[in-house]
């Protein structure tokens, strides 16, 4: 198993995380100067659109600004943040299937080939091979459900654990290795059929 | 299918290499405030909203019950007495609207 294990490190005291909670505004600042980076970083693996990260990630501090006080303690404070980001980016990307379909609907296969050709032209050989590698992830995830591709990026790229999951997702562990199991067995079946 | 599975991890690996954590740009910080104080003024400019309507709503009762109300008490249901309403039944009016009906009555 190659995926990367990240260390969990808490980034801001509790204290911070107790008064931003309570409604103070320099308190909520620390606390999104502390998380954007990872935040960010995080969206970006999971919806592979660099240009709309951004715009993802300041949902999920709007979301976190307003939801903050149903916060039971802030020792949960980190699933929390990863549940708000798991579920903006999960509404980014049926926004995006939705739109994409009607996109393709709209143009012929040619176009679309056209497009892809003069994209991939103007990059540097490092950057092309870091896009083909996005390119290819994203092409796989797209013939998986939403559901899927962000469990299975959570687990094998951000490198979360079955217990951090537990407490994202709000399911027991082997109802989460059920789900696990089954979301690779598909992209893992569309992996060989595309490869 | 285990060499399958060990090329997906690998590609999983090299995801995870080729989307580093991005530097947020300086405007993402003012952007999120930005953002929280949008909502908050459509939650208050909502909030006035409604409570404009609640205020509307108890003034247009404070109207009926002042006004309209009263004025509806003023007239009684009933115009006349009981006395009144079977004297006006024995009415000669009364009377032909029935011989008019079924003039067996009539003839006995």
């Amino acid at each position: 198993m190659q995926s990367a294990e990240r260390a969990v490190v808490v980034l801001i005291e509790f204290e911070v995380i107790e008064r931003a909670r309570s409604g103070d505004e320099s308190a909520f600042n620390q606390v999104l100067q502390a998380y954007r980076k990872r935040i960010l970083g995080t969206i970006a693996r999971l919806i592979g659109k660099p240009e709309d990260v951004e715009d993802v990630g300041q949902e999920v501090f709007l979301r976190l600004y307003y939801s903050l006080d149903q916060l039971r303690t802030p020792e949960v404070f980190e699933p929390w943040l990863y549940r708000l980001t798991v579920n903006a980016a999960y509404d980014y990307l049926r926004r995006q299937r939705r739109r994409h379909e009607s996109r393709m609907s709209d143009l012929s296969e040619q176009q679309v080939m056209m497009a892809d050709a003069s994209a991939g032209g103007k990059q540097s050989t490092e950057d092309a091979r870091r896009t083909r590698v996005r390119e290819q992830v994203q092409s796989l995830l797209d013939k998986v459900s939403t559901e899927d591709r962000l469990l299975l990026m959570l687990k094998e790229v951000e490198g979360l654990s079955l217990k951090e999951l537990e407490k994202i997702y709000k399911v027991n562990e082997n109802a989460l290795k059920v789900r696990l199991f089954r979301a690779r067995q598909r992209v893992l079946k569309a992996y060989e059929s595309e490869s | 299918m285990d060499r399958m599975e060990d090329k997906l991890d690998s590609l999983w690996a090299e995801y995870r290499q080729a989307c580093p954590d991005p530097e947020p740009s300086a405007n993402f910080t003012p952007q999120v405030w930005q953002r929280i104080e949008a909502r908050r003024r459509a939650t208050s400019s909502l909030r006035h909203w409604a409570e404009a309507c609640v205020v509307a709503a108890l003034s247009l009762t404070l109207l009926i019950a002042t006004f309209l109300i009263p004025r509806y008490q003023r007239q009684p249901v009933y115009q006349l007495t009981y006395a009144d309403v079977l004297a006006e039944a024995d009415s000669p009016d009364y009377t032909v609207i029935i011989t008019g009906g079924d003039t067996r009555g009539d003839t006995r």
